[in-house]
């Protein structure tokens, strides 16, 4: 109980701190809040319904059910079952001392409750959704939030209340609003898609009817660079921007040019072309279009990836005959290998924090599966276990899931999963081939 | 407690302001390194040529040409862009006061829609034809592929004839240019697949150079596992996956 309280007043302090020195950057990545800690103890919320006031039947319910997966999916939260300890009210108002208290009293840090509708009683008006939160801690009802919107952005309403919820108990702007990245066979091509992080309001952004490939978002959201192939015979790197389409091409070198990586602050991108002769990685500055090569050997050098401040990328390299990760300084310099278990490790993946690297590991019975190392190479962890082939590690802004693809069900599809190994989710369950996902930052 | 509280939050400013002031010095140690290894960079590789990089950002075949790249920088954008949408905390609510009202604009605004223009339609259709008629050229002309072991690009001796065969039909067709496709397998990363794709096409590009054939006629591509002949999972279907494809090019 201390240490949530301790870790509530070091977010506000955070929060203030921040406010004081008007800038809150969200992407300030060498801050370790309590809950990246292993020996976090999430916090206890009960979740009331969301009273529905005239609004589409599924309404309520659909809020609630959102917002609970969200609060589960944040692990900063744990969710009470609130029945089951003994208290049953289902529609609360902020009168309801009592049934916080008795709450409270039951073990429960946080409730959450609200109420939904048609913002203006008609039913053919917009929707607005209330969201209110009592603490046990203060032992009172903190604030609340009103959304409105139409019906296409209920999902997103409930979205945004858990986001502000994990950024009241933890400084950091939460997970639920990110979105991710993916290819999707559509037809007999492989195209670009994006969807909200759990998998719903799936989007097409390309349709070249060939082969589009491994999408990476911008640090600012606003952009995904990808492999295209722009005919069936030459590759470019191409970026895209999001709100627009309008597209422009990056590179466009003889040969593969593939693993296309925005560095951190925007400025570079860093990607594999074997324009002379095997595969290497380049560095192109954006700003100026000069680029340079950084891997000089004979074997093939792909998959950049950025360390979040930007001095270092991880890649994979099968200079020694079979792929392995190594990790380079941001100007080539300093080459070390990182995995030394196993004869396949590849597509490596730089988690936001820093602190570890998720990569393809293949197991000793030959299985392609996630694996997870520190930089210094000391710790390794397996993540992901049982049949299918796992690819393309993502991880999520907040570094304590994973995305990737897997043929575990059969066809290509795209899961998340904690760190740890827990809690393996499929999200994507049209469609024939999904795969290459890629989580944006947060907000 | 209090105490031990009021340190912690402290500490936390203290850091943030840290944060911060190593922010910018890392900006400007990151910079001066960028222009140094540009230079040994150069030096080292000997230097991509430079009409290459000349030709980069050249748009020809896409809707919206553009001389420069965009802006991607993130110091660059305004910090409310960036956080455009960002979090603005719980509004009180005592005393029965209803929470400020915050719009939530369009659901998918973000994305601008595809609309698969005429032109993409007609490139779609082209690459259909095209492949078609390569498939037939390729059939009328008797050229076989060559089949890999896993992980490996090494072509064997079934490969070596199969090649023979197809330098004749090569040489002895002097207008014809030939593309070699590699494939592979289901297994193991998107991204290891395709270069290993290419080193098998170009495996089997050098052993036809080898044979006497034309480099220049030549022309080598990765389809990684993307685009795979077989879609089961077993062995034999593996098999035919790891693959350079020899083609006759349509044009």
């Amino acid at each position: 109980m201390n240490r949530i309280i301790i870790g509530l007043m070091i977010a506000l302090c955070v929060v203030v701190g921040a406010g004081l020195l008007g800038i809150l950057d969200s992407r300030a990545t060498d801050v370790f809040l309590e809950a990246t800690r292993p020996d976090f103890q999430k916090i206890p919320i009960g979740v009331f319904g969301f009273q529905n006031g005239g609004g589409p039947e599924w309404l309520g319910g659909r809020i609630e059910e959102v917002l609970r997966a969200d609060l589960q999916r944040s692990l900063v939260f744990s969710l009470v079952d609130l029945p089951g300890i003994g208290v049953k009210a289902r529609e609360v108002t902020t009168a309801d001392k009592a049934v916080f208290k008795q709450a409270a009293e039951n073990g429960v840090s946080v409730l959450v409750w609200g109420k939904s509708g048609p913002r203006n009683g008609s039913a053919d008006s917009e929707l607005s959704m209330d969201g209110f939160v009592y603490d046990s801690g203060s032992d009172e009802v903190v604030g609340g939030k009103r959304y409105v919107g139409s019906t296409s952005v209920v999902r997103l309403m409930a979205h945004r209340f858990a986001d502000e919820l994990v950024f009241r108990y933890t400084g950091e702007p939460g997970i639920a609003r990110t979105k991710i990245v993916y290819v999707a066979e559509h037809g007999n091509a492989r195209e670009l898609f994006v969807m909200d992080y759990d998998g719903y309001e799936p989007k097409q952004i390309t349709a070249d009817g060939f082969l589009d490939l491994m999408p990476r978002w911008s640090p600012d959201r606003r952009f995904i660079v990808f492999t295209a192939y722009r005919s069936r015979n030459t590759q470019d790197i191409d970026i895209l921007e999001l709100a627009t389409g309008k597209r422009w091409t990056l590179v466009s070198m003889a040969g593969l040019n593939i693993t296309p990586a925005l560095s951190p602050d925007g400025n570079f991108l860093a990607f594999a072309s074997s324009q002379d002769g095997n595969s290497e990685i380049y560095k192109l500055d954006t700003r100026t279009k000069a680029s340079h090569r950084l891997t000089v050997n004979q074997g093939g050098d792909l998959s950049p990836t950025w360390s979040p401040t930007g001095r270092e990328m991880a890649f994979t390299s099968d200079r020694g005959g079979a792929p392995q990760v190594f990790i380079m300084s941001a100007d080539g310099s300093n080459v070390r290998r990182l995995t030394y278990e196993g004869d396949y490790n590849a597509a490596p993946a730089w988690s936001p924090r820093g602190n570890w690297i998720a990569y393809v590991c293949r197991t000793a019975q030959r299985l392609y599966k996630l694996c997870i190392v520190s930089p210094d190479g000391q710790k390794r962890v397996q993540v992901t276990t049982g049949p299918g082939i796992d690819d393309s590690p993502s991880w999520s802004p907040d570094g304590r899931h994973l995305t990737f693809s897997s043929t575990v069900d059969g066809k290509s599809h795209i899961y998340m999963v904690d760190t740890d190994g827990k809690n393996v989710e499929r999200i994507t369950f049209g469609g024939t081939h999904n795969s290459s996902p890629s989580w944006s930052p947060a907000l | 407690m209090t105490i031990r509280v009021a340190t912690m939050g402290l500490t936390v400013v203290v850091g943030m302001l840290l944060v911060i002031q190593g922010g910018c010095s890392k900006k400007s140690i990151q910079s001066g390194g960028d222009a140094q290894s540009s230079d040994r960079g150069m030096a080292k590789s000997g230097g991509p040529a430079p009409s290459a990089m000349g030709s980069m950002g050249s748009t020809g075949g896409l809707d919206a040409p553009s001389a420069t790249f965009p802006d991607l920088s993130l110091s660059s954008k305004p910090q409310d862009e960036l956080e455009s949408g960002g979090l603005r905390g719980f509004d009180s609510v005592s005393g029965g006061k209803a929470p400020s009202e915050e719009r939530l604009g369009g659901g998918g605004t973000m994305l601008a829609k595809v609309e698969p223009s005429e032109s993409t339609a007609r490139q779609i259709e082209d690459i259909r034809r095209e492949q078609a008629k390569e498939q037939a050229a390729s059939a009328e002309a008797g050229l076989r592929d060559v089949f890999f072991g896993y992980d490996s690009w090494t072509i064997t001796e079934e490969g070596r004839q199969s090649l023979t065969q197809d330098a004749q039909w090569i040489k002895g067709n002097a207008g014809a240019l030939v593309k070699i496709e590699g494939h592979c397998d289901e297994r193991g990363t998107l991204a290891y697949n395709l270069v290993l794709g290419e080193k098998r096409a170009k495996a089997v590009r050098n052993y036809l150079v080898e044979l006497g054939v034309g480099a220049n006629r030549l022309a080598v591509v990765s389809y990684g596992k993307e685009r795979p002949f077989c879609n089961e999972r077993n062995e034999s279907c593996y098999q035919q996956n790891r693959r350079g494809h020899v083609v006759v090019r349509s044009k």
